[in-house]
């Protein structure tokens, strides 16, 4: 025979712990405050995953619950700051408490596993207590109906007062699998939309090395988030780079966050833009980044996280997150990653970086704001003329086909083969060039369409209008691989006050 | 598990907006063109429109829309004007 008799009550530990707004709150005061009701301790901390799906499903219902009869408090083990992301985050309308090391309040209520809750009557007594995420449990003791959303039961993860340190490789808490792990990456918004590494102490520091973690490199456009050394380690780790790939994402972030960038522009506009690399120098063997075949493909996994740390600064520390500042009506694929490394070997002329200044034996990263970049097929050209007018032609549609002149920089991205045909003629880089920007030119009445530009409006029907404002507009790299006749143009960012930067990797 | 967040955890919360005005009875409103086409038609027509109904106005203009306004400007809008009108174009 069972025994029906209910254990008895255990008086609840008394406690003072500080609130979010400040005040400190003690228990026997919140006790006194309404004797009709009883109050409901819910503890939590932010990396359970089950503590923040039941804050999801409880923290709105504090009104609903204060009114028949239950206080609902939030007990969190995180600092006050924290705390209240946590609560801000998950919709919490109740009052939320900060716990910090060494967990005392936790370790008085036996809490091992979180989320818990605890409710406690208005005499002080502990009459319930629910551990992990039961949805009839907390239907039934607090007496609210919570739907039929899944998963009704879910089980908790390690108290920060149970966890043991160190515990591992993903940075996962105890218990916690590979998947849960990155699902849990996903629900605190530290993503591109892509899996992310975990960007735990350990791995943040071994990105760091040697650098001070709190120095700035500034503040990032347009949230105004400060890009500390750490921070941005963090992006690089939650990217996927290696740490020696790091100088390379330094000296980036460096560029897109000088004010002649204008990384603010770019961030918050609906047009495309996003920052694109370019990397030269003897970087490009050492990290193995891809300048060959494949060039602006997926595949290798140094252009990709160096691109994506990139991104991921000015998505997550900028704030530039798609649908929220950043908003771009469609934006482009290349918003995920954009890193493309010269294939100096195969380029007839100076690399890129020298011709901006640098000497061949320095490394660089450059950085420009661009559209997504569109495939130019030229197998039929038997001169550079020819060849010259297809690859400017190709590009002629940029940002839209009546917009001349363009007040924006095309990059022409060569493909070896065309660059072979340019070399065999004794064409030049500033040749190519100078054949592109007087090549592509329209007569003024073919542009007047519509509401066109200044420049066509005033000129006569048959004046001759150029694509580009200038030759300056037209900048030219060498990628890809040694077979095919393809080059590409990546999509101008117009009116961006753009400026292109290039800054050597230390 | 502690992470280090990729966020700036002391970003300020965004400010909620000003209180709706009830009236524009002696209220100057700021008129910004943010030099985007034809924001100042848009403009134009609405300084019109706020002078006939008895409003004082003033016409302001950001160098570039592509820009944030300079912070000069923002201070001598909101040391000068009550109420503020941005012509978003295009």
């Amino acid at each position: 025979m069972s025994d029906l008799t209910p254990a008895p009550a255990t008086a609840a530990p008394d406690f003072e712990l500080p609130s979010i707004d400040g005040d400190p709150v003690r228990l026997p005061e919140l006790l006194s405050q309404d004797s009709s009701v009883r109050t409901c301790l819910l503890f939590a901390h932010a990396d359970c995953p089950t503590s923040r799906l039941a804050l999801r499903r409880l923290g709105p219902l504090g009104p609903e619950l204060r009114a028949s009869g239950t206080r609902l408090i939030l007990v969190a083990e995180e600092s006050a700051a924290a705390a209240a992301r946590l609560a801000r985050a998950h919709g919490v309308d109740a009052p939320v408490l900060a716990q910090s090391a060494p967990w005392s309040v936790s370790e008085a209520y036996g809490v091992v596993s979180v989320p818990t809750a605890v409710v406690i009557d208005s005499d002080g007594a502990i009459v319930d207590r629910i551990e992990g995420w039961d949805a009839d449990a907390f239907e039934r003791v607090l007496s609210i109906s919570l739907g039929e959303e899944k998963p009704r039961w879910k089980p908790g993860c390690g108290a920060r007062a149970s966890e043991t340190q160190g515990a591992g490789g993903l940075g996962a808490a105890e218990g916690a699998d590979v998947t849960e792990v990155l699902e849990d990456m996903f629900e605190r918004g530290w993503t591109d939309g892509l899996p992310v590494i975990p960007p735990t102490p350990e791995n943040v520091e071994r990105m760091l090395g040697e650098r001070a973690a709190d120095r700035s490199l500034g503040p990032v456009p347009p949230g105004m988030g400060e890009a500390t050394l750490e921070r941005v380690a963090a992006c690089a780790v939650l990217a996927g780079c290696r740490p020696d790939y790091f100088p390379v994402v330094l000296a980036a972030v460096e560029c897109v966050l000088d004010a002649a960038f204008n990384v603010h522009g770019q961030a918050v506009t609906t047009s495309p833009p996003g920052q694109i690399l370019i990397v030269n120098g003897p970087v490009r063997d050492e990290l193995g980044l891809n300048s060959g075949m494949g060039a602006l493909a997926s595949g290798s996994r140094a252009n990709l996280t160096i691109g994506r740390a990139v991104r991921l600064v000015v998505h997550l520390t900028g704030g530039a997150a798609p649908t929220s500042l950043d908003r771009a009506a469609l934006g482009h694929p290349g918003k995920l990653s954009f890193c493309i490394a010269e294939n100096e070997e195969a380029s007839p002329w100076e690399p890129f970086h020298v011709e901006r200044g640098f000497d061949r034996e320095e490394s660089t990263v450059t950085v420009l704001a661009g559209d997504s970049p569109a495939s130019i097929s030229d197998h039929r050209s038997t001169t550079p003329e020819e060849l010259a007018a297809t690859i400017g032609w190709g590009a002629a549609g940029g940002w839209s086909p009546f917009m001349w002149p363009m007040e924006a920089t095309s990059l022409f991205v060569i493909g070896p083969e065309h660059a072979r045909m340019f070399e065999e003629a004794g064409w030049s880089k500033q040749d190519l060039r100078a054949a592109i920007y007087s090549e592509v030119r329209r007569p003024a009445r073919e542009l007047k369409r519509g509401e066109t530009t200044s420049v066509v409006d005033e000129a006569d029907p048959d004046e001759l209008i150029a694509k580009w404002p200038s030759p300056e507009r037209i900048q030219i790299v060498v990628a890809g691989g040694e077979a095919g006749r393809f080059s590409a143009v990546v999509g101008p960012s117009m009116s961006m006050d753009a400026a292109v930067l290039t800054r050597r990797i230390e | 598990m502690d992470y280090i967040s990729p966020f700036d955890e002391q970003l300020r919360e965004a400010e909620p907006l000003a209180a709706r005005t009830e009236s524009l009875d002696g209220k100057r409103i700021a008129l910004l063109d943010i030099s985007k086409r034809r924001g100042d038609e848009f403009l134009d027509r609405l300084e019109a429109r706020l002078g006939t109904a008895g409003a004082d106005t003033r016409r302001y203009r950001k160098p570039t829309f592509a820009r944030p306004a300079p912070q000069d400007l923002i201070e001598e809008i909101a040391r000068d004007a009550n109420l503020v009108v941005e012509a978003l174009a295009d």
